[in-house]
């Protein structure tokens, strides 16, 4: 190594050295003004990823405050989010469910976002009040509903055309005359269906509330499982699989492999299920509200809730604000990975019209049912299902199993009930 | 001699500390619980309550019927695994140099997929109306089955897909033990007459019982604690029917936020297989 050589290579550390230690102290400047939140959400599809280039774009906007987000499976973050705010770990901002809001409420994890409503930043009117409404608690709104993600109708266009159905039933009527022209024999079983049940939950809370049925009473929270409409809107299901096998018997997944496979003319699924349909690129396929088998139109819906921890000083809140806002003003982006936006105004644009499936989708905005939200919301879905099962297998009569369903749901009820009462945080 | 004792604990320490903090310690910690009620959502802080979540647990239908379906498994899978696991030994022995290593590693290999991945390609599989499995069997005259839609066949289904999935380890534990065997025992054997069979269950049996009362005792834990194969498979489904003993602590623990009432649970699961082992252990220290 030559002289010359040598005292370049120092020169170089001395600068990169001071570079460095410029660096250090710029940083620390930065970091003592930006505010850090820690944003948590059960993202770990193609969704994470847009939301990813969501917060890039606003980390880069906004360089005094930083948001790093944590993914994890839906299956585990409700109760990583529970047990780390109960230890006064929680995120500064998180995403909740509709029907996950009230635990976290009354474990009393959440912060009012009102201000944000009222002063503008994001106008109430843009957003559609029956979504709002489901955040509400005493009077004031505990997070902002970033999405709205209701069941819908994904349907076979190649298949309607073969079984020369001009467009997607909407009624009883047309549904289950389209199911007798679309299921065809093969051998040794069907070759095709009509249609094919998936998660049968969200399904048949669907078609309870389209007969009217409600598993909690809007006004008093009792107990209306066990009701003569909800007992017409199982057995026309049951009916359909177990007595004129028109349905095929239920199990997990299959109504989407089936789907896939071409193999099934119509699911009522998620709009999320869209990012996975659109990679078959060899599937023709439509979207369209979901069918209204009842005498009144309802859809079971979910939501993403942007929510912000109890406790942030008030810096802190004002960023974890600044973030709704950005997340809220950019749902159009959220939306293009199978997603509909609550701001009307966003829904009015052409990008959106031309999301045709989420626009389908979204036309049935102003009647969507949301699961209720309850302390003890898994305990009761465990019952509800239970109820499903037994049905739509045929081992139980609708009148058996919501009556075993309603004893069992009560017995969870009491056991809660003294809470209800107590002092609610 | 004292710093001799003292460095072997010395030495111990990285161990005891990682035990004591992420075992003992969570393991006394939800005894304790099982004796309070711990209900994460009330507000009211946790009280002791004695027994009354042991009286409640036996008197729970639900816990009887997710320890029958738990102890249904055990019956079903723990029978088959480990003379399933000596018969591939014993034929993966019989196979010399590299092709030996080859069946090894293929049945050892589906061990190290995760169990949810495994789970949900089975559940493709077994699906009535366009699983793979079904379509096999079409050709043959066999009517679609509902694989997933009865609790029998489903945990047949999950018992079958276990036995690909876990196969391997006891399989190699038993290999390992066939290998401690001398040569020279068959070989004496043979000059005495006694070939194959005979063989097999004068020596090489007798010999690998300490193998083979491990493989049983770990199968069968494990088998009683089976939880993540039936919980993605079927959910627990079809009408309960598979929701195990692990789902239903679980899902009163940590989704109906129940901790003392999950803890207490937990230990009479816990007795339940402490007898069952003992009783293993009696059966092959015997004789």
């Amino acid at each position: 190594m030559g002289r010359d050589e040598r005292s370049i290579s120092r020169r170089d550390f001395a600068r990169t050295a001071a570079a460095a230690a410029l660096a250090v102290v710029g940083c620390e400047r930065r970091s003592t003004q930006a505010v850090h939140l820690r944003f948590w959400n059960g993202f770990t599809g193609p969704d994470g990823r847009t939301m990813l280039r969501i917060i890039k774009q606003f980390n880069q906007q906004h360089e005094n405050i930083q948001v790093t987000m944590q993914r994890m499976d839906w299956g585990t973050y409700y109760n990583k989010l529970f047990v780390a705010g109960l230890g006064n770990r929680a995120p500064d901002v998180f995403v909740l469910h509709s029907d996950q809001i009230d635990r976290f409420y009354r474990a009393g994890l959440m912060t009012p976002i009102d201000a944000m409503l009222t002063d503008g930043r994001v106008p109430m009117d843009d957003l559609d009040p029956n979504v709002l409404a489901k955040t509400s608690r005493a009077g004031k709104h505990y997070a902002l509903p970033l999405d709205v993600h209701p069941l819908g109708m994904f349907y076979n266009r190649r298949l309607f055309a073969d079984a020369g159905i001009a467009k997607a039933p909407q009624t009883q009527k047309e549904f289950v005359e389209a199911l007798h022209r679309l299921k065809r024999a093969g051998d040794g079983g069907v070759a095709q269906w009509g249609f094919v049940l998936g998660w049968f939950r969200v399904i048949m809370y669907s078609i309870m509330s389209q007969y009217g049925g409600r598993i909690f009473d809007d006004a008093t929270g009792a107990l209306t499982l066990d009701s003569p409409a909800c007992r017409e809107a199982m057995s026309f299901m049951a009916g359909l699989i177990v007595e004129q096998k028109l349905v095929p018997e239920i199990e997990n997944l299959a109504g989407m492999i089936g789907f896939r496979q071409g193999r099934v003319a119509m699911v009522w699924e998620g709009i999320f299920m869209l990012p996975e349909l659109r990679r078959q690129t060899d599937l023709e396929f439509g979207a369209a509200p979901l069918v209204i088998v009842g005498n009144q139109p309802a859809v079971w819906a979910g939501t993403h809730n942007l929510c912000i921890r109890n406790g942030l000083d008030d810096r802190q809140t004002r960023a974890a604000m600044t973030f709704l806002k950005f997340l809220s003003d950019h749902s159009l982006d959220w939306a293009d990975g199978g997603q509909i936006p609550v701001r009307r105004s966003l829904r009015q644009t052409e990008r959106f019209a031309a999301m045709t499936a989420q626009a389908a989708f979204a036309t049935q905005i102003p009647y969507v049912t949301y699961m209720p939200s309850t302390p003890f919301t898994v305990e009761y879905q465990v019952e509800f299902d239970l109820a499903c099962d037994r049905v739509l297998r045929g081992s139980a009569t609708p009148q058996e199993a919501l009556a075993d369903a309603t004893t069992n749901i009560q017995r969870v009820m009491t056991r809660y009930e003294h809470w209800n009462t107590g002092s609610a945080p | 001699m004292i710093r001799r004792r003292w460095a072997g604990y010395l030495f111990l320490l990285p161990y005891l500390t990682l035990f004591g903090a992420f075992l003992l310690g969570p393991l006394i910690y939800g005894l304790v619980l099982s004796f309070m009620q711990y209900d994460m959502l009330s507000p009211e802080p946790a009280k002791f309550i004695g027994m009354e979540n042991y009286s409640e647990a036996l008197g729970d239908a639900y816990f009887w019927k997710s320890l029958r379906a738990t102890t249904l498994f055990v019956v079903m899978s723990v029978p088959i695994t480990i003379p399933l696991a000596l018969l591939l030994a014993v034929a993966v022995e019989a196979v010399n140099g590299k092709r030996q290593m080859f069946y090894r590693i293929a049945i050892f290999a589906p061990s190290v997929v995760s169990v949810s991945v495994v789970s949900l390609i089975w559940r493709w599989f077994y699906n009535k109306e366009f699983g793979l499995l079904n379509a096999l069997l079409a050709p043959l005259g066999v009517e679609p089955i509902g694989w997933l839609n009865t609790p029998l066949t489903a945990m047949t289904g999950i018992v079958v897909m276990t036995l690909w999935w876990t196969i391997g380890g006891p399989m190699l534990v038993l290999l390992a033990g066939l290998k401690q065997i001398p040569a020279q025992y068959y070989e004496a054997a043979a000059i005495d007459g006694a070939v194959g069979w005979r063989a097999f269950a004068r020596i090489t049996l007798p010999l690998l019982r300490p193998a083979l009362l491990f493989s049983l005792v770990m199968n069968l834990i494990g088998a009683f604690q089976v939880f993540g194969q039936p919980f993605i498979l079927t959910g627990g489904g079809p009408e309960l029917g598979t929701r195990v003993a692990m789902q239903y602590i679980y899902q009163t623990a940590f989704q109906f936020y129940r901790l003392g009432y999950g803890a207490a649970m937990s230990w009479l699961l816990f007795l339940v297989i402490a007898v069952f082992a003992a009783f293993q252990f009696r059966m092959m220290r015997e004789r």
